[in-house]
């Protein structure tokens, strides 16, 4: 299997270092269903932002936030 | 514009949109009529749950169902509502405390939900909680259907196949609710 070698002007950017998730996104990384992330999100557990369209963003600040804390 | 009684059939290109939708956000489809039916049931049984509480909180308590809340000490398991949630009570001088209580299993944690004096008040507090948090999920799928089309099929007007989409959604039902609603179709035949 031939790898592309990586160079400085091609940083890895992994997953993790998205500023913000989906709610199924979000839903998968905490192992629960989404229902229960959007459970959150009207309790205000889990603040989120609209992206253009409207739909829902989680940051990733607010998925660590929620498990540092809780 | 959408007409949602525009009655045309509909385009090849929406006929693939639709497909298309249906395939990637399937999940939605498959978890969204088992939430909103458990929310439904939760409404309807509200007065017969309340009741069972009550008589739980009347009883004492088997020792495995006696829960640990964070930072709330001790509560008693009374009914479960929903996956991982339950309705629990406590003693306090002169009756009960009712708490609706979710249990995270990744975290091993017990977390109140909402609690008060009066049992069925607090399902009821809990079950409109429980429809705003749908109605978030509906809202989200909306733009999430129409970002998904926009971004598969762009210029296109798919306002149609979006509507579409979100009827499904809500209209959906799980097998369960179809042989439930089939029993009762049945029983109200053979009562006339």
């Amino acid at each position: 299997m031939e790898l592309i070698p990586k160079t400085e002007e091609q940083p890895a950017v992994t997953p993790t270092e998205r500023l913000a998730y989906s709610v199924q996104e979000s839903a998968d990384m905490l192992g629960v269903n989404y229902f229960s992330v959007y459970r959150l999100i009207q309790r205000g557990k889990l603040k989120v932002c609209r992206a253009l369209r409207g739909k829902l963003l989680v940051p990733r600040a607010e998925l660590l936030k929620l498990l540092a804390t809780e | 514009m959408s007409n949602r009684f525009d009655d045309r059939r509909s385009t090849e290109l929406e006929d693939k949109a639709h497909a298309e939708a249906v395939q990637h956000f399937t999940e939605h489809l498959k978890q969204f009529p088992t939430s909103r039916e458990a929310v439904d049931r939760l409404e309807r049984d509200i007065a017969k749950i309340g009741l069972a509480a009550n008589m739980a909180a009347s009883k004492p308590t088997p020792k495995e169902n006696i829960i640990q809340v964070d930072g709330d000490g001790q509560w008693h398991k009374s009914v479960d509502l929903m996956d991982n949630i339950c309705l629990c009570h406590r003693p306090i001088t002169g009756g009960a405390e009712y708490a609706v209580v979710e249990h995270f299993p990744a975290r091993g944690t017990n977390e109140i939900w909402n609690r008060g004096w009066n049992a069925v008040e607090v399902l009821k507090a809990f079950a409109q909680e429980q429809r705003q948090a749908l109605q978030i999920w509906t809202e989200d799928m909306t733009a999430q259907v129409k970002e998904f089309l926009a971004e598969k099929f762009p210029g296109q007007d798919l306002s149609r196949v979006a509507d579409g989409f979100m009827h499904r959604l809500a209209t959906h039902t799980t097998s369960h609710q179809q042989a439930q609603s089939h029993g009762e179709n049945r029983s109200r035949g053979m009562r006339i």
